[in-house]
């Protein structure tokens, strides 16, 4: 099965991916900040053999883990990846992970909730991101006694997360709207339909920020590509302001790659912690860059 | 009037900032208050629950006094019995410790989450064997005051075959009752 963002979706260029969450907690155990260090290890054990059942009655494999226990750099990559929180890697006590093999579906265990349920699509198909979560929700609450209210719905460790215990989000690539400066005026008026916008790669489109007409648009571009091209050492905010404006020059077809190319999966690539994982040792930060710029150079496609 | 922050361009911006219930001002330009939003935005992926959690407990806050003039009044404190969370701690956290806390914690909660989420009631998807008081008090009725019940929800519902088929095994019912007795 393919990772979510090899897959084909619809919208892609604008909308990177959809993601649904689901706070969950088990009646028999007290809430994350009252839970002690034995009952964190029962639990988690406890929600990790929940896997089988969910392989069982799911068309995906399972793989369930602890997570307190990995490596440092193994934790930093999945955080790039968007498979874990930085706040469940944070934390000392016993934490675990049950994932899809495709990567679509992952479950933490003792986050902020005893169950952090998420799934993510490709593209623009947030239905199908909530089909799944719910699906695995379904089987969850047929093994365990949720912490259920009649009034208030699934409780929650923060009662700003309770009813549905549901979010909903895309991840968006507006590089444009950033360049005009619009991504504050546009966060104003989302917030009052109850959605908040907040950065992720930061840093890669902040520098898009001094664009104006097209001709500049379409020669920045094209350095950037060159840069990518060439470069001997990149810094990954480097990497990922050039990349971001490479996929701007993907997405408004100045540039056309001869060969099949992802830049998200690029993007996620040449991350400090995936970076090392792909290296299969540690390494230092100059090292790395050198190691990002290489990696970049054979990945990178040809122009027509 | 200047920046603040650079002391170059015309402020245009008045930006207040509330962190856990400390307050701050600034006059700001455009590009000052860009920068500083969005600077907040990469801080806030970090945990961004910590900030909704803590804003909900200023207002919170906010509503219903100091807790611990609460306690110097009632000499106690409201706290949960299950996992002995007090008012206080939340307010501080942001969080609550149990799912019997959203009983504890009832009265003064009820409003806040009103505000919030804009209602106080959930209506949507329930776990899977979940059965709520209501249904647990209608279980273990007499089969007469359950048909009764259903007999009510029938007529208000105008499904008055419905009703009349259940009006029919009540009177069943009764008559057996007087034959036993
Ligand atoms: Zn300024
Ligand atoms: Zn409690």
């Amino acid at each position: 099965m393919l990772k979510w963002y090899k897959e084909p979706a619809k919208n892609s260029d604008v909308v990177i991916s959809s993601r649904i969450r689901l706070a969950r907690n088990l009646r028999k155990y007290p809430f994350s900040i009252k839970l002690s260090d034995e009952q964190a290890v029962l639990m988690v054990n406890e929600v990790k053999e929940s896997a089988k059942t969910i392989e069982q009655q799911t068309e995906r494999k399972y793989n369930s883990s602890n997570v307190n226990t990995l490596a440092e750099i193994d934790k930093t990559a999945m955080v790039e990846r968007h498979i874990i929180s930085p706040l469940l890697t944070a934390k000392e006590q016993s934490t675990g992970l049950i994932l899809s093999e495709d990567e679509k579906i992952s479950i933490m265990i003792n986050e902020e909730d005893h169950l952090r349920i998420q799934s993510v699509t490709g593209g623009m198909n947030i239905y199908e991101a909530f089909r799944m979560a719910n699906k695995v929700d379904d089987i969850t609450s047929g093994i365990f006694e949720y912490a259920f209210h009649e009034k208030y719905g699934y409780l929650t460790s923060c009662p700003t997360n309770v009813g549905t215990g549901l979010r909903a989000s895309y991840m968006v690539f507006l590089p444009a709207l950033t360049a005009a400066g619009r991504v504050g005026k546009l966060i104003e008026e989302l917030g009052k339909y109850g959605i908040a916008l907040r950065g992720t790669y930061g840093e890669a489109t902040k520098s898009v920020g001094s664009l104006y007409s097209y001709d500049e648009v379409e020669d920045k571009v094209h350095r950037s590509y060159g840069i990518l091209r060439y470069a001997r050492q990149l810094t990954s905010g480097d990497a990922m302001t050039l990349l971001a404006q490479l996929k701007l020059g993907l997405d408004l077809e100045l540039i056309k790659p001869k060969q099949e190319f992802n830049v998200h999966e690029l993007m996620m690539d040449i991350q400090p912690g995936n970076l090392q994982c792909h290296q299969d040792k540690n390494i230092g930060s100059i090292q790395r860059d050198k190691i990002r710029a290489d990696y970049i150079r054979e990945k990178l496609p040809e122009i027509i | 009037m200047l920046c603040d922050k650079c002391k170059k361009n015309e402020a245009k911006v008045y930006y207040t900032e509330i962190v856990n219930g400390e307050k701050s001002e600034q006059h700001l330009c455009e590009e000052c208050a860009t920068e500083l939003t969005s600077f907040q935005m990469g801080a806030s992926i970090l945990n961004p629950e910590t900030s909704l959690g803590s804003l909900l407990s200023t207002i919170l806050g906010n509503y219903h006094g100091n807790p611990a003039q609460e306690k110097e009044r009632t000499g106690k404190e409201l706290h949960c019995d299950k996992c002995g969370m007090t008012y206080s701690e939340f307010l501080r956290v942001g969080r609550f410790g149990c799912d019997h806390c959203y009983d504890s914690f009832d009265k003064v909660l009820e409003q806040s989450i009103r505000n919030i989420q804009g209602s106080d009631a959930h209506t949507g998807k329930k776990p899977k064997d979940f059965e709520s008081k209501t249904d647990k008090i209608i279980k273990e009725m007499p089969e007469i005051d359950k048909l009764s019940i259903r007999l009510q929800d029938a007529i208000e519902k105008e499904e008055f075959e419905e009703a009349a088929r259940l009006r029919d095994q009540i009177r069943k019912l009764r008559k057996e009752e007087i034959n036993n007795a």
